[in-house]
This record gives C-alpha cells, structure tokens and sequence, in this order.
C-alpha cells in the first residue's frame, strides 16, 4: 500500500494518496475510455487503507466532469468506503466544485443519497 | 468517385446548422482534440458550463459507445470508423449526431433499448441509471456497462431518436440524434 501520484492528462484526474495523512485525493475531469484500468490503483489502495489503518480517511474530490465509466467506478470507490464506515472506521468525502457547474453538484447529490458516511458538496469558485 | 465540392459541402453544413463534423476513422487522441475543440468553441460562444457539460458528455459516451463498440464487434474495416455531428437546430437546441456501422443484430437491440428509454420520464431515468450501475460487472468489461445512453437519455431535452438502415445482408448503419 505504498502511495502514489498519477499526474493529470487531458482525460484523467491528478490522483494522489496520503497515507500519514489519510488522505486520498482526485481533481480534473475523468473520461478515459477504459476507466478501471485508471481506477484499480486507487481501490487498491484504499482496501489496503481501510484495511490495515485506523486512522480517519477524507476522499478530497474537485472531480468536474466524468463519463459514465468513471461514474461507474466512482460507485466502486464510495461503496468502499460505505463498508468501512458500518464497520465503525471514520471516512469522509469532500466534493468541491466550482458553483457555476450544476451538473458536478448534481452528479455528486446522487451518490451522496445512497451512501450514509459524512459526504460534503461544498460549492466555490 | 464524385469529384469533392468544398463550397457544396460547406453549404450543406451551414444549410444543417452544422458547427463541428468529423467521419472516418478515429483514435482515442483525435477524439480527445475534438472534445477539446468543441468545448473551446462553445466557451467563446459563453455558454454555461452546464450546457457545455452536457453536450462535451453526449459527444464523448457517442464517441466512446462507437470505439468501444469496434474493438469488441468483430466487424472489421468500417466498424472502427465513424461519422459524429455536432449542429445547433432551429430552435437553438445543440444536437450531437453519431453514426456507425454494426451488426444488423445489434442494430434491432439498440434500437429496442432506445425505444424503451424513450417511454420513460426524468425520474424512471434516474432509476434506471442507479439500477444499471448495480448490476454486475464483467471483469473482462472495460465500458460503463450500459450506462452510456441512459445518461445520454438524461442529457437530453427530447427522446433519444435513431434510425438502422440496411447496407447488406449483415451490416447496418446505426445513427442516433442526441438534442440538448
């Protein structure tokens, strides 16, 4: 469960966990054609997390645009963390998005109705 | 072969209402520099970033249901290629077209999905989507599992409107209008 940093492309976010921290971060827009090979580090990673550190986790999201795949694998990620919650462990997402953007709030209010664990959407500029 | 009528073609597109166009075959790179182009365009243009979000995400599930469709048809030469449309209508509604060749078999399947989607409203959209985003997926799967033209259903402000027309005893040309 080492941490690592994925840069971010035209059609991917920069990725960048923080164990110490425990912090997992994403920010960018997410549309690659094949979103689970992207992905898969990062649910590694955070299995590896929940499993073997106690210490509270924040997902910091400023993920704008994301296509279906992605979406898909975001459900992969927040289920995740939904586990570890009801297992008492303390995880938390912030989403930030730029106000003018309804459609990343929109996005980040569907998830947030399935899932019980603190779930921010925090507006700015 | 008809000799190339720039001005002809460049009369069709503006009688169409056509602002971007590309047919032919596609990599994953000159999808991503026309993505770019269009959301530049349409920046200049001041629109809100949700309509940008909107058709940027209707042009790239049609450009992405067309190559992942290609690299697991099996339908060789042409299927890899394709025809994507982006126009403004009368009304000033943008409107992503795409069209590509498939199986006759999976044209009459898309075409019966889309139908059913048509029939639904905003909410029994909304189910569908979380519905489709629980089931199962492959492992081999490297697409959204269906889940392209629910979103792209709910993109949209009319039904999602496509047409098959035959090209031979296997082949067909799928295309499907998207209006924002």
């Amino acid at each position: 469960m080492n941490d690592f940093e994925i840069p971010a492309t035209e059609s991917t976010p920069l990725i960048r966990t923080d164990r110490t921290a425990g912090r997992l971060e994403m920010s960018g827009d997410s549309y690659p054609e094949n979103s689970f090979e992207l992905f898969q580090p990062v649910i590694d990673w955070l299995a590896g997390f929940l499993d073997q550190v106690l210490q509270p986790l924040t997902l910091e999201l400023k993920l704008m645009y994301l296509n279906t795949s992605s979406v898909r694998a975001m459900m992969d990620i927040f289920d995740a963390l939904q586990d570890a919650h009801e297992r008492g462990q303390a995880v938390t997402v912030n989403w930030r998005y730029d106000r003018d953007n309804e459609r990343v709030a929109d996005l980040a209010a569907e998830f947030k109705e399935d899932y019980t664990f603190p779930f921010e959407i925090i507006p700015g500029s | 072969m008809e000799e190339v009528d720039v001005l002809s073609l460049r009369e069709a597109f503006s009688r169409q209402g056509i602002m971007l166009g590309f047919n032919g075959p596609f990599s994953a790179t000159l999808m991503e520099e026309i993505g770019k182009a269009l959301r530049k365009h349409m920046e200049g243009l001041s629109e809100s970033p949700s309509a940008i979000t909107d058709v940027f995400s209707a042009y790239i599930e049609l450009s992405q249901n067309i190559r992942h469709y290609a690299a697991s048809s099996g339908v060789s030469g042409a299927a890899a290629e394709a025809t994507i449309i982006v126009s403004r209508d009368e009304a000033g509604h943008y409107v992503v077209s795409a069209g590509n060749v498939v199986l006759h078999d999976d044209g009459e399947a898309l075409v019966a999905r889309i139908g059913e989607l048509a029939a639904l409203d905003r909410a029994a959209l909304k189910a569908a989507f979380k519905t489709q985003m629980r089931q199962p997926r492959d492992p081999q799967a490297k697409t959204g599992a269906g889940l392209g033209l629910i979103d792209l259903a709910r993109r949209a402000s009319q039904p999602l409107a496509c047409s098959v027309k035959t090209l031979d005893p296997q082949h067909a040309f799928f295309s499907l209008r998207v209006v924002i």
